[in-house]
């Protein structure tokens, strides 16, 4: 906040640097999701690259992985694509669900309980005034559950391009409320005039509840937000769900989205 | 150690020598400028005779000495005015109260040597910096400001947190562990504007200290340094008037007898007016919004008679920032200290101070459905009692301290459409109270001590309700503390030992020892220090921090105290520091202390440092050799890693050039290693974003700081009574982009590569001052 302002009352500016890090051996990602439709449901397993390397991230092939629920179901997932392994499925809420990875002699495990569903009303778009210019920002509607804790994480989407931002809320502070939750869009490329909606823009927003682990694990991502030095808090990895050091998460969610069209 | 195996043995050290004292006369008073009848702090007083012993005044001006009947010489001087020499019989107890001229009113070659003083290499007390703001064009001029907390900066020892930033570290510590006291009265913020100014308006301070180390007894609660700064007595002589307007802050003080002398009052105002401005720009953003600070110095003081004086003084101070529509903050402190300097005996000073001191902050979101308003108040009463105990070699130091805290951490409302709901968290209560005693000891000619002992026992008070945690983070148990209980109690013993060994006049070298422990403490997770950061006090979780310093110092005087040469190295140990789980929450949150990771620090340097204190060219080169870690189990491996503000070099120049009568240049040149941060050793694709990977903490390097600010003040013409002048500064004259962030991007050429990006904030700034007196 401080920060804003200051940048924007002094003549701040900004340049491009280069810096002086050491690339770290690749490190397995896994990003496991189970939510409430009957679809394939999906977990990823890929490799990170160096700071400097061109985002291009490989797959791991050849991985055994299955997840099994607490009342007992086992899933075997196949390998659809590189990296990418399925099973047609449909989480429940309440349940909870161990994911185990077997890969490069390694065995990686992880447990998430799918939260209830807590209805996404509507969304649609709110207009507030940012240092006197109207802006356009998505929202999501719904009304929080009174006296349980509820965590909530959306995507959102501009014309099919994903908001490079990661939207985790909890009702700490607004149990039981009526809620209106504004999604500010970030577009991939870095410049400010692309994050603005406009008319006829297609919004796309998907709301999932989750569990405290994944909370935790998003709030950290969405903390570094900038994402660098004295911004936010100081980066770390995200406290990962999954045990054995393998970067990434595994959360069983509730799904929904709904769309609209900027006026 | 327990503390009653060798308290004995320090009292007996301690009161050794003083029943020897026999067909002794004192020799007490007090020292004032004789134009303005402010009294005169660390003035030397020195009696010369069969044997010669000397002084320096204290805090209130007050200086006593005791040698045997006979005829003496007494010579008073301080830096900046001309000295008095007067020859005594000393045949029974005797009050000389002397007042000194400025030099300032003289030619400047008459400040000769006799009193150009050598205390820097004698006394035994090392790791202190005093900057005194009277004192001839000692001080460089930034933004038409004579800055005190800026100047201090550019000392060795203590770097700045950096350009949008508040605080500054010294040896390593935190921007926390510095106890910043005005009048005695704490306070917890001590910047405006982003850190572009301090809290200390110029105009309103007489003394400043610093203790980077070696602290005296009587200062605790904090581990890193003391900033000890005094206010301006007033005038008790005649009414006088001076300000300065400027393009970013305006000034007005007034000050003048209430009974000529006897007794003074000084009010001083300051005040920014950047959004004035603003609100001329025709872009709405910019006219929209709100940036200013003002603050409030207030002080009175009234000699009831020979032995009674009394003093209040208060500070009040607050920012404001806003964005229409948008969000609005505000933060300030308020300070007040009553205070009765009591005479007992000539030998027997003593000083009553009753304190109260608060720092709080608003913050309102604006936004309908978000509307919310937060406040947040640290509020202390301190009870102080001091007596100075002035014996023939020794002055004895001793007293007791205690302090009642309040926390509100936050406190939130909000409007019927608002969804957030109204949260007023739990208040905090605490009692600080210590007991001390220090002495400082000429044992001979060439050695000098000063070492003591502080008492500090903490109690953290109900009602409350106070939890314990695992490792989770989860609640084990939930105690409830009613009004008035002691929950819990800590007693930490504070050992204070300095000593100086002069091989001449002009060569010394010191060495110290000191612990200093510390019961509240900020909490925050940021890489940067905002005025939202909470304060915590020591609890059932958190344990009073520690530090222990011993450090070592060769001390030089050259060319008739011309120069001062110094060299001191430090290493200290820090306990129970205080660091941040992943994904804290630390605002609003009842169990904060469940976020909380315990670890230990260790920090250590070498600073040299070479002052011209006169002629036409004078000023200083600092230079700072530094590594300040930490250690965490959960953190970095268990491994030690560079603290952020860890800075292996650290350079300061500053000149300040008198031409003639009229023109004075000032300039001050930084440069300092970057601040220890995290960079990503790798990326990876979560949730179709990049998301980087992290090894070492802290181990890699912002770009480096490097600053050149320049200033120059015109003295008008005299024209009787009344003085002006111009001073015209320029800020960052190299203009130079340092560095405030950096941002890991997609590369604009190529989306698929990610580049840093550093952002800075300030360009070069011009500045114009007038400045007058009357």
């Amino acid at each position: 906040m401080y920060f804003s302002i200051a940048s924007i009352l002094f003549s701040s500016c900004k340049k491009i640097i280069e810096i002086d890090t050491n690339n770290a051996e690749p490190q397995l990602v896994i990003e496991g999701k189970i939510d409430n439709r009957l679809l394939a449901q999906q977990i990823k397993i890929s490799k990170s690259i160096a700071y400097d390397g061109q985002n291009k991230y490989p797959s791991v092939s050849g991985a055994v992985v299955t997840v099994s629920d607490s009342r007992g179901n086992i899933y075997n997932f196949a390998e659809t694509q590189p990296g990418i392994y399925a099973f047609g499925m449909r989480g429940v809420p309440g349940v909870t669900y161990t994911m185990k990875v077997v890969v490069e002699g390694k065995t990686y495990t992880a447990t998430s309980k799918m939260p209830a569903i807590v209805k996404l009303d509507s969304i649609g778009i709110v207009s507030n005034n940012f240092f006197g210019n109207e802006r356009k920002t998505a929202a999501a509607y719904l009304v929080d559950p009174k006296s349980e804790t509820n965590f909530y994480h959306f995507n959102l989407y501009v014309n099919d391009n994903a908001s490079q931002r990661f939207y985790v809320s909890n009702d700490r502070l607004t149990d039981g409320n009526q809620l209106r939750i504004q999604l500010f869009f970030k577009s991939g490329n870095d410049n400010n005039d692309s994050d603005e909606l406009n008319s006829k823009d297609k919004v796309k927003v998907e709301m999932e509840t989750i569990d405290s682990n994944i909370f935790d694990y998003w709030y950290a991502l969405s903390e570094q937000s900038g994402r660098g030095p004295n911004q936010g808090t100081t980066p770390a990895n995200p406290t990962t769900n999954i045990s054995n050091n393998a970067l990434g998460y595994f959360s069983a969610h509730t799904y929904q989205a709904l769309n609209i069209i900027v006026p | 150690m327990p503390i009653k195996h060798y308290l004995p043995f320090f009292l007996l050290f301690f009161f050794y020598n003083f029943a020897a004292a026999q067909n002794k006369f004192n020799l007490s008073g007090t020292i004032r400028d004789a134009n303005t009848g402010e009294t005169l702090i660390g003035a030397t007083v020195k009696l010369v005779g069969k044997t010669s012993v000397g002084t320096l005044t204290n805090s209130y001006g007050y200086y006593a000495l005791t040698q045997p009947e006979g005829e003496y010489t007494v010579v008073v001087s301080y830096t900046g005015y001309v000295s008095i020499t007067r020859t005594i019989t000393l045949n029974k107890d005797i009050k000389l109260n002397e007042e000194l001229k400025s030099a300032n009113d003289l030619d400047e070659v008459t400040v000769s040597a006799a009193n150009r003083k050598n205390e820097n290499v004698r006394s035994a007390q090392m790791g202190l910096e005093r900057v005194d703001m009277k004192s001839l064009n000692s001080i460089p001029v930034l933004l038409g400001e004579k800055d005190i907390l800026k100047t201090i900066q550019l000392l060795p020892g203590v770097k700045s947190g950096g350009e949008g930033n508040t605080g500054f570290y010294v040896r390593g510590g935190a921007a926390d562990q510095n106890l910043i006291i005005l009048d005695e009265a704490v306070v917890y913020n001590s910047s405006h504007l982003l850190g572009f100014f301090s809290t200390f308006n110029a105009d309103a301070i007489k003394d400043v200290s610093l203790y980077k180390g070696g602290m005296p007894a009587q200062y605790g609660g904090r581990l890193s340094s003391v900033l000890d700064v005094k206010m301006d007595d007033g005038n008790n002589k005649e009414f006088k008037f001076q300000g300065g307007i400027g393009l970013i802050a305006s000034r007005f003080k007034a000050e003048g007898p209430i009974v000529k002398d006897k007794g003074s009052f000084m009010v001083s105002f300051r005040r920014t007016y950047i959004d004035l401005f603003l609100r001329l720009s025709p872009d709405s953003a910019i006219n929209g919004s709100t940036l200013n600070f003002y603050d409030i110095n207030a002080k009175a003081n009234y000699k009831i008679d020979d032995k009674n004086t009394i003093y209040l003084s208060g500070y009040f101070g607050k920012d404001n920032i806003g964005v229409k529509d948008l969000f609005e903050n505000n933060w300030g402190n308020v300070t007040t200290t009553l205070r009765l300097n009591h005479i007992f005996s000539d030998r027997l000073f003593s000083n009553t101070s009753l304190i109260y001191n608060n720092y709080n902050y608003t913050v309102r979101l604006l936004n309908d459905v978000t509307n919310f308003k937060a406040t947040s108040l640290v509020r202390d009463f301190n009870f102080k009692q001091d007596f100075q105990y002035f014996s023939n070699k020794h002055t004895i130091r001793f007293g007791l301290n205690t302090t009642h805290h309040r926390i509100s951490p936050i406190d939130i409302t909000t409007t019927q459409e608002s969804q957030v709901n109204p949260l007023t968290q739990q208040k905090r209560y605490g009692l600080e109270t210590a007991a001390y005693i220090s002495d400082e000891w000429a044992v001979t000619e060439k050695l000098n001590f000063l070492y003591g002992l502080r008492l500090a026992a903490f109690s953290l008070l109900g009602p409350g309700n106070f939890s314990t945690y695992d490792n989770a983070g989860n609640i084990l148990a939930t105690d409830r503390a009613e009004s008035g209980k002691f929950y819990k109690n800590y007693l930490n013993l504070e050992p204070r030992f300095s000593l100086s060994y002069l091989f001449n006049d002009e060569n010394s070298v010191k060495a110290s020892y000191n612990r200093n422990t510390q019961n509240i403490h900020i909490l925050t997770n940021a890489t940067s220090s905002s005025p939202t950061d909470q304060y915590v006090l020591s609890s059932n979780n958190i344990k009073p921090e520690i530090a222990d310093q011993v450090s070592l110092g060769y001390f030089k005087n050259l060319e008739d105290n011309n120069y001062e040469l110094s060299g001191e190295v430090y290493y200290k140990w820090l306990q129970n520091q205080i660091d941040y789980k992943n994904a804290a929450q630390l605002l609003a949150n009842s169990n904060i202390e469940s976020e909380l990771l315990y670890g230990s620090g260790r920090a250590y340097g070498l600073e040299l440092f070479l002052k011209k204190k006169f002629g036409k060219l004078n000023g200083w080169v600092g230079y700072t050799l530094s590594r300040t870690e930490r250690k965490f189990a959960e953190l970095n491996n268990g491994n030690y890693f560079p603290a952020r503000q860890d800075r292996t070099h650290d350079i300061s120049v500053v000149g300040i050039y008198n031409l003639n009568k009229r023109w004075t240049f000032s300039s001050s040149f930084i440069y300092s290693t970057g601040n220890a941060v995290t960079f990503p050793a790798g990326k990876y694709a979560i949730n179709n974003q990049t998301v980087f990977y992290y090894t070492e903490r802290n181990a890699g390097r912002m770009p480096y700081n490097m600053r050149l600010d320049l200033s120059a003040t015109l003295e008008g013409k005299n024209k009787g009574r009344f003085q002006s002048s111009w001073n015209f500064g320029i800020y960052n004259a190299l203009a130079r982009k340092n560095p405030y962030s950096i941002e890991f991007i997609n590369d604009p050429n190529d989306p698929s590569r990610t580049v840093a990006e550093q952002t800075s904030l300030f360009g070069l700034i011009p500045s114009i001052t007038w400045n007058f007196k009357f």
